[in-house]
């Protein structure tokens, strides 16, 4: 009982320290980006505030329960899949519940939020939202054929598809990681993460310029927080479980908001650089470039491993 | 006992008389020919008994004197047979042809006496001049039959049967003086003794003349044009008599005679059989005309008969029972069908929906129709059984395949022309009246049908220990069909539960049999339970739904081949008629019952195969096929995946299941598609994976898997039909399986297998659900729905459930399948076809999100707006199956294990381990009661969180919405479910194309083209068709003679 409780504390201490982290961590990334367009940008703490003014808001609408409880399900899938993945490598305290499942059951509760988000759009009845999911979802099949091969590669490159064996097996320096010692399948993989969190190309999903801000139109108020806690907790939890994956993992916080900062510099990078797709250009880019990719990655796999 | 002479001094007597008798009345004429043709089938029938009884054949001679001066009989058990079967159909055509009578002449009468009676003697004589002359008085009576009814048409085709029947008797009757001269005898048993006279030149002519004689007698193709004719002209009943009574005596003469030829003339008749039965199959597709059309397929079946007496020698003594199995069913099953024929009198084949206003009669032309085509329990389905086996088991493998590919023929146009029946609109239809003088013949024979099935099943030696306790309650539950739906519910349940019951104790210790019969025994309880919510009396559905479940449980049961092959008929049958109850179903009935057939005649083939190597029915023998075992597998394999409707052979499913009702389409996808996988799982058991032929089917066997799997659920996303989407979504789950069983590894099997009982789970919500919102809609069509939520609120949660388990996310038990999935993947290191189909899966998550949104969620139309929730009765079974699925979901060890248990006794290497709930495989581990838990737990603490933050929160109307400024007051234009992943369509579209559908269109169109081009032979001119029989009779002669 006693240790179920300390597991249940450490866990909360985990949940505390990424949403602190999402929120700095964001609001300097929007920084960054306000400033490559000569922009003055946001304060760093601005997300806190928005976060405090969201969930202040005493209004609340409803358009159902599947509505109400679409932010439920999206938090719940944040949430769920930071407690699954095995956080610090080496600690005791930050494996979380990781002891259920794999790197499978991660990947695929990655998916649990997304389909709760997108049914409580959905019955919000904003052709809007409908918009957004449809294109989400659309360019989510395909983006997620790289994504698995990169992690089949990675799966058969150490025999294993336990998260906290494929971290030891890239311990003792870094010409062991995955993205020296398996390019191919961290190129692939790193091409289909882009889609993962929208950034520039693949942005159409939440693109205000052509639909008010896609999935949550309706949303506003506590909900509206509620979804703005996800955005800071869910990002993290997936740059954890790349980092994990490719770079290594880490052996203590600091290192761990290092990489996963860098990694997700790399991404807002690319969506700074490059312009916006339409969602059938998007899909076919996925199906040329990434693919391509990942056929090679497949076949240098199946001969290496 | 009454001496057979009388047969013909009766027959004789009532002829010469019946002028006088008409002079009486017409009544007392008829009455006469009833009481003469009761006679004779009295006669036959007692000595028939005696025979039974052990009685000795009887030789019978006219006035004392020996032929050729008098006539020479002989009676036995095959002839008391035969002029039993031809007595019969003649006294039951008498009393169908009352009206005929009647009207006509008084001298049709005694020609129809005359008819019967030439037949009679056909069978019996044992002498050559003999058989001349009686078959010149049945021709003769049987020319003037035809012509005499005052019409062009008939009057032609009876002079083109005078013409060919000429031609045939002057060369008959040359051959017989030839014969004469160098034996000095005309009695075929003296002829057969002294068969070493019979050598020479001058010998094979004469032989020859006598020999094209009798096969021109039995209408070979091509030069039979005259006798199609006569068919589509001639009454009903008098075609009844010739397809029923002179077939099968022109079939006992030609075996009587052929012993008197010599042993190369076999062949001669088995070539000229198959070419007859191949030729005839292949040009009836075309046809529109229903006599012309049943006038193919009786040529069809002689050319089989005479290619099982060209076998004799092979066959052996199982000869008499094949021949005497598909003579009975052709006998039964033509007469029937032309005596419908002249019930309905209209001759396209389309105006025969007109059927459907008599409901009795539809039953027994399809009783006809199965019958012909071969089907359990009827006798055929037997015949055909041994006479595939026994050539097999001699190597005829070309043979067989003719005689397969022409019974698929014969199938398709009977079963086209069923569908029309069935389907066909018949709105400007008038009301049809059946005499009880026409409709009691027919219902005899059809009731006739089914005894012999079961009789001659009785013969066969694999066929003994049949169950015919489910088809005896099917019988009764037939017979009840006039009441309301739900009495026959109720029966159909407590048969179903009781039968479950009663057998369970058999299975219990075989986990892999119970996984099925769990499947398909829990599958037909629910289904029926759902069945409730049917109104009226749903004709035929309930009989028709057990004969497939009857079916799927006798391929449990089965013990040995033939008992499999009867089961996957049976179940066939039952699917088609459930299949084929969907308004639209026509076309998809007919290409639904067409990959069945192909199916089923590749497994009969296969078994085939195995039986040939290994001389046992046993389904050991499917195991180390020594003939030809690349091909014996891949037939089987071929066969059971037209059932699980792999890519390729899916054809028929779209719209068989897209169109078919609620309950049914549950049955159809959920369960009925687990029969192929049954199969596949006893054809790959049996394979192995050793032999390298084993190894290239499992490596292509797993991409068809894979590729079901991507273009089943790719096109499931564009479906705009909801029950058309899920159709093409079973295409691709039952990929998933094949490809997880293809892997031939433990954890291969363990997926499978899981997955193939995770997906009745699912499937069967999805089915029942979706198919109850359908039915109280009117539609399927997804862009004509949205916003149910708020009125079906059951519905929703349901199908919310179902679908997170098939998108196999956790912490529902889909996940547990995802999860072997990839462990599959790494075991086997199937990484191309693994990643497709784990690729599909992410797919199957766009058509189940836009099933799940267009349908519940976005705007309720106007139109719905006071629609209820769907029936209990389908939601009651929907939920019990969701406690099946959470129960799993939160334990899914305790389906793991006994699963791993059964994976291991084929696999025994690499198997998972569980400790404290945790399932543990070479690579990975998950434990589903702590995700549930931990899942479980943060929705509860985040729903608490915002229902906190959101106390007296308040609910919005519909159109309350965030509108770039607007304020919609109409769902439809807030609506996106049409082309709803338009980007994605455009972008990927390509890939699923209809290329198969196309192939199959593009087979089809070349069949019936080259079926069209070559019927012109028949060009309904006398003069070419004598010219035909003259250039076959010299063609024939080359060829026996191999030149001059």
């Amino acid at each position: 009982m006693e240790s179920s409780l300390s597991k249940f504390g450490w866990a909360l201490l985990t949940i505390f320290i990424v949403l602190n982290y999402g929120l700095v961590m964001r609001a300097s990334m929007q920084k960054i980006r306000a400033r490559v367009s000569r922009r003055v940008g946001v304060r760093f703490y601005q997300f806190y505030i928005d976060l405090i003014k969201a969930y202040s808001i005493r209004t609340h609408l409803n358009h159902g329960v599947m509505y109400y409880l679409g932010p439920v399900f999206r938090l719940t899938g944040g949430l769920g899949m930071l407690m699954f993945i095995p956080v610090i490598y080496g600690s005791m305290y930050f494996q979380n519940y990781s002891s259920s499942g794999d790197l499978i059951l991660v990947l695929y509760f990655f998916f649990f939020g997304t389909l709760g988000m997108a049914l409580g759009a959905g019955e919000g009845g904003n052709p809007n939202a409908a918009i957004g999911v449809s294109r989400g979802l659309s360019q989510m099949s395909v983006s997620e054929l790289p994504l698995i091969i990169s992690v089949v590669s990675v799966a058969a490159q150490f025999q294993t598809l336990s998260i906290t064996e494929i971290v030891a097996a890239q311990q003792g320096g870094f010409m062991n990681w995955v993205l020296f010692s398996n390019p191919l399948a961290f190129a692939t993989g790193f091409l289909a993460l882009l889609a993962s969190f929208a950034v520039g190309p693949f942005g159409i999903i939440i693109a205000p310029q052509e639909i008010p801000i896609g999935p949550p139109t309706e949303y506003g108020g506590s909900s509206m927080g509620v979804l703005m806690t996800n955005r800071s907790i869910f990002p993290v939890a997936k740059l954890i479980l790349y980092t994990n994956l490719f770079l290594g993992g880490a052996t203590s916080w600091i290192e761990l908001f290092v990489k996963t900062f860098l990694f997700f510099f790399l991404f807002s990078f690319v969506g700074m650089v490059f312009p916006r797709f339409r969602t059938e250009q998007s899909v076919d880019w996925f199906l040329k470039v990434p693919l391509v990719l990942g056929v090679i990655t497949l076949i240098v796999t199946s001969i290496l491993y | 006992m009454v001496g057979p002479i009388y047969i013909f001094v009766v027959a004789l007597f009532v002829a010469f008389l019946t002028p006088f008798f008409d002079k009486i009345s017409r009544k007392m004429a008829i009455t006469m020919l009833l009481f003469a043709l009761g006679f004779m089938t009295y006669v036959a029938g007692s000595w028939l008994y005696q025979f039974i009884g052990g009685a000795q054949t009887t030789m019978i001679y006219t006035a004392g004197f020996k032929p050729p001066v008098s006539i020479s009989l002989q009676l036995g058990f095959n002839e008391s047979v035969f002029i039993l079967m031809i007595n019969v159909v003649a006294f039951f055509t008498g009393i169908y042809l009352l009206d005929y009578f009647k009207k006509m002449s008084v001298y049709s009468i005694a020609l129809f006496l005359l008819m019967v009676m030439g037949l009679n003697g056909m069978v019996m004589t044992r002498d050559f001049f003999n058989l001349f002359v009686f078959s010149e008085i049945a021709s003769i009576a049987t020319y003037s039959l035809i012509a005499f009814e005052k019409n062009l048409k008939s009057f032609t085709a009876g002079f083109k049967y005078l013409i060919a029947g000429s031609i045939a008797s002057s060369l008959f009757l040359v051959g017989v003086i030839y014969l004469y001269r160098i034996t000095g005898t005309l009695n075929i048993d003296t002829m057969i003794a002294s068969s070493s006279l019979l050598v020479g030149k001058g010998s094979f002519v004469a032989i020859f003349l006598l020999f094209i004689a009798l096969i021109i007698e039995l209408k070979p193709f091509p030069a039979n044009g005259w006798a199609i004719d006569v068919y589509e002209a001639v009454n009903p009943g008098i075609a009844a008599m010739i397809s029923g009574a002179v077939v099968a005596a022109s079939y006992f003469v030609l075996a009587k005679a052929l012993p008197a030829f010599g042993p190369e003339w076999y062949s001669v008749v088995a070539w000229i059989g198959i070419i007859t039965f191949v030729g005839s199959n292949l040009l009836g597709i075309k046809q529109e005309k229903s006599r012309r059309l049943l006038g193919y397929s009786s040529l069809g079946q002689v050319g089989l008969l005479m290619v099982i007496l060209g076998f004799s020698d092979i066959l052996g003594e199982k000869r008499d029972f094949i021949a005497f199995a598909m003579i009975i069913s052709h006998f039964f099953a033509k007469a029937g069908l032309f005596w419908i024929a002249g019930i309905i009198k209209k001759d396209n084949m389309k105006d025969w929906s007109i059927l459907r206003r008599k409901p009795m009669l539809l039953v027994l032309f399809g009783t006809f129709i199965f019958a012909l085509i071969g089907f359990p329990p009827f006798p055929s389905f037997f015949g055909k059984w041994e006479l595939i086996m026994g050539f097999m088991k001699n190597g005829l493998y070309l043979w067989v395949a003719f005689i397969l590919l022409s019974s698929f023929f014969e199938g398709l146009y009977l079963f086209r022309w069923f569908g029309y029946a069935l389907k066909l609109d018949d709105n400007d239809v008038k009301e049809l009246t059946v005499g009880a003088s026409k409709f009691i013949p027919t219902l005899v024979f059809g009731v006739a049908l089914y005894g012999f099935g079961y009789y001659m099943g009785t013969f066969v030696d694999s066929a003994k220990n049949l169950n015919y306790i489910p088809l005896i309650f099917i019988a009764f539950i037939g017979l009840i069909d006039v009441f309301p739906a739900w009495i026959k519910n109720t029966f159909s349940i407590a048969g179903v539960v009781a039968y479950s019951y009663m057998i369970y104790p058999n299975f219990q210790d075989d986990f892999l049999k119970m996984i099925f019969l769990f499947i398909f025994l829990g599958g037909a309880v629910i289904t029926l339970f759902g069945g409730y919510y049917a109104k009226g009396r749903r004709a035929g559905f309930h009989a028709m739904a057990l004969t497939m479940f009857a079916g799927l449980l006798m391929l449990v049961e089965a013990s040995n081949l033939m008992q499999l092959f009867y089961g996957w008929e049976l179940m066939s049958i039952g699917s088609y008629f459930l299949l084929i109850r969907g308004k639209k179903s026509m076309p998809h009935g007919l290409s639904y019952m067409l990959f069945s057939l192909g199916g089923a005649y590749a497994i009969m083939y296969g078994f085939g195969l195995a039986y040939a190597g290994s001389g046992t029915f046993d389904l050991i023998a499917l195991k180390n096929i020594s003939i030809f075992p690349a091909l014996a597998y891949s037939l089987m394999l071929i066969g059971f995946m037209t059932k699980t409707a792999s890519i390729g052979l899916h054809v028929w499913l779209p719209g068989a299941h897209g169109e078919a009702v609620a309950d049914i389409h549950f049955m159809a996808s959920a369960i009925l598609l687990k029969a192929g996988v049954y199969g596949i799982i006893i054809v790959l058991l049996a394979m192995g994976t050793e032999t390298s032929y084993a190894k290239t089917i499992l490596y292509v066997l797993g991409w068809v898997g894979a590729i079901s799997a991507l273009v089943g659920n790719l096109t499931a996303v564009f479906q705009e039909s909801a029950k058309r989407l899920l159709a093409w979504s079973s295409i691709g789950q039952i990929g998933y399986i094949i490809f997880a069983l293809a892997s031939m590894s433990y954890i291969g099997w363990v997926g499978g297998l899981f997955y193939t009982i995770a997906h009745f789970l699912y499937k069967g919500i999805l089915f029942s659900v979706i198919g109850g919102i359908a039915l109280k809609l009117g539609t399927a069509y997804m862009y004509k729905m949205g916003g149910l939520i708020k009125r079906m609120p059951f519905s929703f949660v349901a199908v919310l459930m179902a679908i997170i388990t098939l998108a196999g996310i956790p912490p529902l038990m889909g996940f547990t399948g995802k999860w072997l999935f990839y462990n599959i993947i790494l075991t086997k290191e199937l990484f191309f076809q693994g990643i497709i189909v784990m690729v599909s899966g992410m797919i199957a998550f766009l058509y189940l999100y836009r099933l799940i949104d267009t349908i519940f969620l976005g705007q309720l139309k106007d139109e719905h707006r006071n629609v209820k929730e769907i029936s209990v009765a389908l939601l009651i079974p929907v939920y019990a199956m969701l406690g099946v699925i959470m129960y799993f979901s939160i334990f899914p060890t305790k389906l793991l294990k006994p699963l791993s248990q059964l994976a291991q006794k084929y696999f025994p290497e690499n198997a998972m381990t569980f400790a404290n709930g945790t399932a543990i495989t070479k690579f990975g581990y998950f434990n589903g009661t702590s995700i549930f838990i931990v899942v479980m737990v943060i929705f509860a603490v985040v729903v608490s969180w915002l229902a906190y933050k959101t106390r007296g929160f308040h609910t919005v109307k519909q159109f309350n919405i965030v509108y770039s400024g607007e304020s919609p007051d109409r769902p439809e234009t807030t609506h996106f479910a049409w082309n709803f992943l338009a980007g994605y369509r455009k972008g990927l579209g390509f890939i699923v194309e209809p290329y198969f559908d196309r192939f199959w269109d593009w087979i089809s169109d070349a069949v019936h083209g080259i079926a069209d081009q070559a019927r012109r032979i028949y060009t309904g001119n006398g003069q070419t068709y004598a010219l035909q029989i003259i250039v076959y009779t010299v063609v024939v002669y080359f060829f026996v003679n191999g030149g001059f």
